[in-house]
């Protein structure tokens, strides 16, 4: 089943907003506005991984906790082809509806330490989702969260545990069983590696990689570090200051990026080979604040190619090549410096 | 898919060993601190005493006997007149004498018999926990020529000793089930308050100030002073235990709430709501566990309180009444200087009040300690 789907679009992300309001003062007047996510567009097939990377306040948590209506989008729509086949829009559900609709909408914490109840053991962290959504009863709970502990590389013979007697790696591999309890079809990982040791790092990111070619899923992979993403995904959106500056397929964004943050980051990720010497870019300045960004492109000031149009104009998506688009005045003129060697596909 | 994982078992063979729960964590933690094993000990006896009164006691001590009023402590001996030493410990026959000079009673020891004290006597018959019918006590004399009484004897002869015992489960008690409702009614504000968070938890807040400035002594007088005296005595105690939580449980509100406030943000709790988790379910499974070690704390530290208070208003005559007693009550004799400057031994309740109260804080200050065994084991 899962073979015949893939391709089809699962999700379609358009104009998203999450705009939080700046309160202050006792009598909590709203003093100014975060625009955390400010019109993020994009489209995801079944069976696909996309990376969402950017430094950190960029928003690309809120993207992932909007599309799952951990937060209430100020503006857009979210667009999910549920298994029944019906296009619903996440962003306008109620409370009850969102509910059934969370079965196949799942996320991956990133911190594992924190996301897990300390208080709970692991069957019954396992078993949360099942029990909430009445997936199934008495003995059926306990088989159910073997299985799982086992696809996640777990010995059921650990599920009376708490979590504060497992690493790292294993909390996180909780969480994924976890995720997986309810069976669905759209895993929004939320860094889930960037809280382990880089030792660990690779295993749950195998793991993830595993799962997903045997059960089929969509992937929203959530990263600072582009060098986690390059290996799992697909393709991949550079977020900066609430938007998508640059969304094109992994080898493509790596090889050839067209927006000179996409370079910077690009710059960034270690070749493979040592003895390739690369220009690190560094950028200058901080993130800006997305209480208050700058004019024109957000990325002008830090910008090294920044001309006058780019402090006085906000650039538009604009298409590169298939699948390519780039939000730079200048997408077509810069030649760019990408990944000389770009890895092979990871086997 | 199998071989995929084996390479990985290698990681959990770390966490092979048995494993602690809860519980034993915070058990671990908690016997570390020696004044909080004390205190729970100390409360432990107290509890004893407050639970099986009628079995500590040698003597019926609602039988009042008005010609043994204010009989001092009975002195209990090893020590013969000859100076031997008897293993099995004993009294001698004492009798009160006016001394001619100052009219004051004073006790004359009668050495010529030996009254061995006897362990685990059937006497006087009563309901243990008031259900089980037994005459058994913990020590007494057979011999009617002589009684014992460790701490003396009050106003009408009964045997202050067990009065004590009796008092303690009226004090321990009320101070329990005041601080239960306390507890109980300001967890739930704080809960909720801190959980919805905006609007609600300015308004909450805002009261829970003025509830907080409000001076507790005159208003718990006053609403003791209103209580008829007239009523049943069950029910004077129900109102006592209502009075005192009245304004407890705000510090308490105060106190969860923003325990609630910080837990709200951490990522289970998300992961909770992310799950599809309601209200109900993300409050009494995520929030509530994580907040309890501390309420269960605040408990332990707020009973003392509340055996102050209520040995305060009792002592003045506007908590407790007879036929119940409690520790303040039967202190209420040592209002008067000359009954107190004669008869000293009316004041061994406060030994037993101090004791609750140092038992408790140890308690409390241990269980506090233990509560949060993650946290820098």
């Amino acid at each position: 089943m899962a073979e015949a789907n893939r391709g089809n679009l699962i999700l379609k992300v358009k104009g998203l907003k999450m705009h939080f309001p700046l309160r202050q003062g006792m009598l909590q007047r709203q003093v100014g506005t975060i625009k955390a996510v400010d019109g993020v567009s994009f489209e995801l097939r079944e069976q696909e991984v996309m990376g969402l990377v950017g430094e950190s306040g960029c928003g690309k948590t809120t993207v992932g906790r909007t599309l799952l209506r951990l937060y209430d989008p100020t503006d857009g729509e979210v667009l999910f082809h549920k298994e029944d086949g019906d296009w619903v829009d996440v962003a306008k559900l109620n409370r009850k509806e969102m509910k059934d609709l969370r079965k196949e909408m799942r996320m991956i914490f990133q911190d594992p330490f924190s996301s897990l109840n300390p208080r709970l053991t692991v069957k019954d962290l396992i078993a949360e989702p099942i029990i909430i959504h009445g997936a199934a009863s008495g003995s059926e709970i306990t088989a159910r969260v073997a299985e799982l502990m086992e696809a996640v590389g777990l010995k059921p013979a650990y599920m009376g545990r708490y979590p504060h007697e497992f690493s790292g790696g294993q909390r996180q591999r909780i969480g994924v069983a976890r995720t997986l309890a309810l069976n669905p079809r759209l895993i929004v990982a939320d860094e889930p590696v960037s809280a382990l040791d880089v030792s660990v790092q690779a295993q749950v990111l195998n793991l993830l990689q595993n799962l997903k070619d045997d059960l089929g899923l969509t992937f929203i992979f959530i990263s600072h570090d582009l060098s986690v993403v390059e290996h799992i995904c697909d393709k991949i959106a550079v977020m900066y200051v609430g938007n998508i500056v640059e969304l094109a397929p992994t080898d493509e964004l790596l090889r050839n990026p067209k927006h000179p943050y996409t370079e910077a980051l690009v710059s960034a990720v270690p070749p493979a080979d040592p003895l390739i010497k690369m220009e690190r870019i560094i950028l200058e300045g901080d993130v800006p604040s997305p209480a208050n960004p700058p004019s024109g492109c957000v990325f002008h000031p830090r910008c090294r190619y920044a001309a006058d149009i780019c402090q006085q104009e906000v650039p538009p998506l604009v298409e590169i090549g298939p699948n390519h688009a780039a939000r730079c005045h200048f997408a077509h003129e810069l030649e760019l410096q990408g990944v000389v060697n770009v890895p092979s596909e990871q086997a | 898919m199998q071989e995929i994982y084996e390479n990985e078992q290698l990681l959990e063979e770390e966490t092979e060993e048995s494993s602690d729960s809860y519980s034993q964590l915070v058990w671990q933690r908690f016997s570390r601190s020696r004044a909080a094993i004390v205190g729970g000990l100390m409360v432990m006896m107290l509890v004893m005493l407050a639970m099986f009164p009628e079995f500590f006691s040698p003597y019926n001590f609602y039988a009042t006997t008005l010609g043994d009023s204010y009989i001092p402590p009975t002195e209990i001996r090893f020590f013969d007149v000859d100076g031997n030493f008897h293993f099995r410990p004993f009294v001698y026959k004492q009798e009160l004498a006016i001394d001619p000079v100052t009219y004051q009673a004073r006790p004359q020891i009668d050495t010529e018999n030996r009254y061995e004290v006897q362990f685990f006597v059937r006497s006087w018959e009563y309901k243990l926990l008031g259900l089980i019918d037994t005459d058994l006590h913990l020590f007494g004399i057979e011999s009617d020529e002589v009684r014992i009484h460790l701490l003396g004897t009050d106003r009408f002869g009964r045997d202050l000793w067990g009065r004590i015992a009796l008092a303690g489960r009226v004090s321990l008690s009320l101070s329990m089930i005041a601080a239960l409702i306390a507890i109980v009614v300001g967890s739930s504000v704080g809960v909720i308050s801190g959980y919805y968070g905006g609007k609600i938890d300015n308004a909450i807040q805002r009261f829970v100030e003025v509830v907080m400035s409000f001076p507790d002594l005159p208003l718990w007088m006053a609403l003791a002073a209103v209580i008829p005296k007239t009523w049943p005595p069950g029910q004077i105690f129900l109102m006592m235990a209502f009075i005192f939580p009245f304004l407890r449980w705000a510090v308490l509100a105060r106190e969860v709430r923003g325990k609630v406030l910080s837990l709200r943000e951490t990522d289970f709790i998300l992961a909770a709501k992310e799950q599809g988790a309601g209200d109900f379910r993300i409050i009494f499974r995520h929030l509530y566990p994580n907040v309890l070690s501390h309420v269960i704390v605040i408990l332990t530290l707020m009973i003392p309180e509340i055996i102050l208070a209520e040995a305060f208003l009792s002592f003045l005559g506007i908590g407790i009444q007879e036929p119940l007693t409690s520790w303040g009550f039967l202190m209420k004799s040592a209002q008067s200087l000359e009954t107190l400057g004669q008869n000293t031994w009316i004041l061994t309740p406060v030994i037993f009040i101090v004791v609750a109260v140092l038992g408790l804080n140890f308690l409390g200050d241990g269980l506090r300690d233990a509560a949060d065994p993650y946290s820098n084991l």
